[in-house]
């Protein structure tokens, strides 16, 4: 029984290693940001584009992937008093594109982050109402690795409790640990 | 050091790190998961009303909306706030603004004629509330005593995390590194992450 739970935690540990590794990442990078570097690199540029290809937010968003080089998934569609605007958004990268009926130009602002904030949006990028395929996945593995902390967590206790050896300094340790973390949360929340 | 003793106490810091911060862990991975199954963009509902608190208050005659919501903001007690938003008139032309706190949003809404500063309280579900202490670490605005302490056991177990996760792959390297399924299971999920990533950018 041993044996094959060291087998399952590794295992689970194995699959979610590299989304375990960004969780972490992008939480320290969370915490010092302040510290780190964290610039973002916004550009602006206009394109024309014909009105056939722009008759609806999503011809549009057609239009810039196959012809401009835009990459991502469209969100926050508004409509404006000449047109309309929405977002493009991948982890990374975000485009705010405004197209205007009267004038047929998409004026598209970009940002582009660095390494940290797009593990922070990698982190973040929850949830199965994605659009795009990628996201989707990114979402999946978010949440197999969260399963996989469950996981990895209670075949953890298994491990050290079969362990008698280090059974009193752990016992110890996992109370202290319970109860810090327990009694906090509750008081938090009743302050509040 | 001997390698052998580097082992013993990599073995004995790694499941330290991980009875410590235990608590940390099953609240991640229960707001990994809850989190997967949350409305999307658009879709979220406040929680309902479920209280109603009114504090009497005077602000002074001069402000603009924007200063008097921030007088309103710092005159009344919210515990764990974050900032206000929305600052608006509403249809009674009261100046209403939302606040929100680890246990939901506050709706506060000042009655000038009154002298009263009504805060409607939507308390939010557990889930709802360690969605948002997943997030705390020592440093992180200003908050209750208890709010700080978890603040350091969250940004604790952060380190710890990252550290099992590293002491995690040496132990594996060092004790069992030809387990052809182990190979297998870490390539295909290194290969998976390299192919997402590479589709992402």
């Amino acid at each position: 029984m041993f044996q094959l739970m060291r087998n399952i935690h590794l295992g689970i540990a194995l699959t979610v290693i590299v989304m375990a590794m960004i969780f972490a990442a992008s939480t320290i990078f969370f915490m010092y940001r302040a510290w780190l570097p964290d610039e973002v690199t916004e550009t602006e540029r206009s394109v024309q584009v014909a009105a056939g290809a722009a008759a609806t937010p999503r011809e549009l968003a057609l239009e810039l992937i196959r012809n401009h080089g835009l990459k991502g998934e469209v969100l926050g569609i508004a409509e404006t008093d000449d047109g309309y605007t929405f977002r493009m958004f991948r982890p990374g990268t975000e485009h705010s594109v405004g197209y205007s009926r009267v004038t047929g130009a998409a004026t598209i602002k970009s940002k582009q982050w660095q390494i940290g904030q797009t593990l922070m949006q990698l982190h973040t990028a929850h949830g199965f109402w994605h659009e795009s395929i990628t996201a989707t996945l990114w979402s999946a593995f978010s949440l197999l690795t969260s399963f996989g902390l469950l996981l990895l967590g209670a075949s953890g206790i298994y491990l050290w409790f079969v362990n008698r050896a280090e059974r009193l300094v752990g016992g110890i340790l996992l109370t202290v640990g319970l109860s810090y973390g327990l009694i906090t949360l509750i008081l938090t929340r009743l302050d509040s | 050091m001997s390698k052998r003793a580097v082992l013993k106490w990599m073995k004995k810091l790694h499941t330290y790190a991980g009875l410590l911060t235990f608590t940390a862990f099953v609240v991640w991975g229960v707001i990994g998961v809850a989190g997967a199954f949350a409305p999307g963009p658009g879709n979220y509902q406040p929680p309902d009303i479920s209280s109603v608190q009114d504090t009497p208050l005077t602000a002074p005659a001069n402000l603009d909306d924007k200063a008097l919501a921030r007088y309103v903001f710092d005159n009344i007690y919210i515990p764990l706030r974050g900032g206000h938003y929305n600052i608006r008139r509403d249809e009674s032309g009261n100046l209403a603004f939302y606040v929100f706190t680890a246990s939901g949003r506050r709706d506060v809404t000042y009655l000038e004629d009154q002298g009263i500063s009504r805060m409607e309280i939507r308390q939010n579900s557990i889930i709802g509330f360690l969605s948002t202490m997943h997030t705390a670490f020592s440093r992180r605005g200003p908050t209750t005593r208890a709010a700080r302490l978890w603040g350091f056991y969250n940004e604790f177990a952060a380190w710890a995390f990252f550290f099992m996760t590293v002491s995690g792959i040496y132990l594996w390297l060092d004790t069992r590194p030809g387990m052809r399924w182990a190979q297998l299971i870490a390539a295909s999920s290194l290969g998976f992450s390299v192919v997402l990533w590479l589709a992402t950018r």
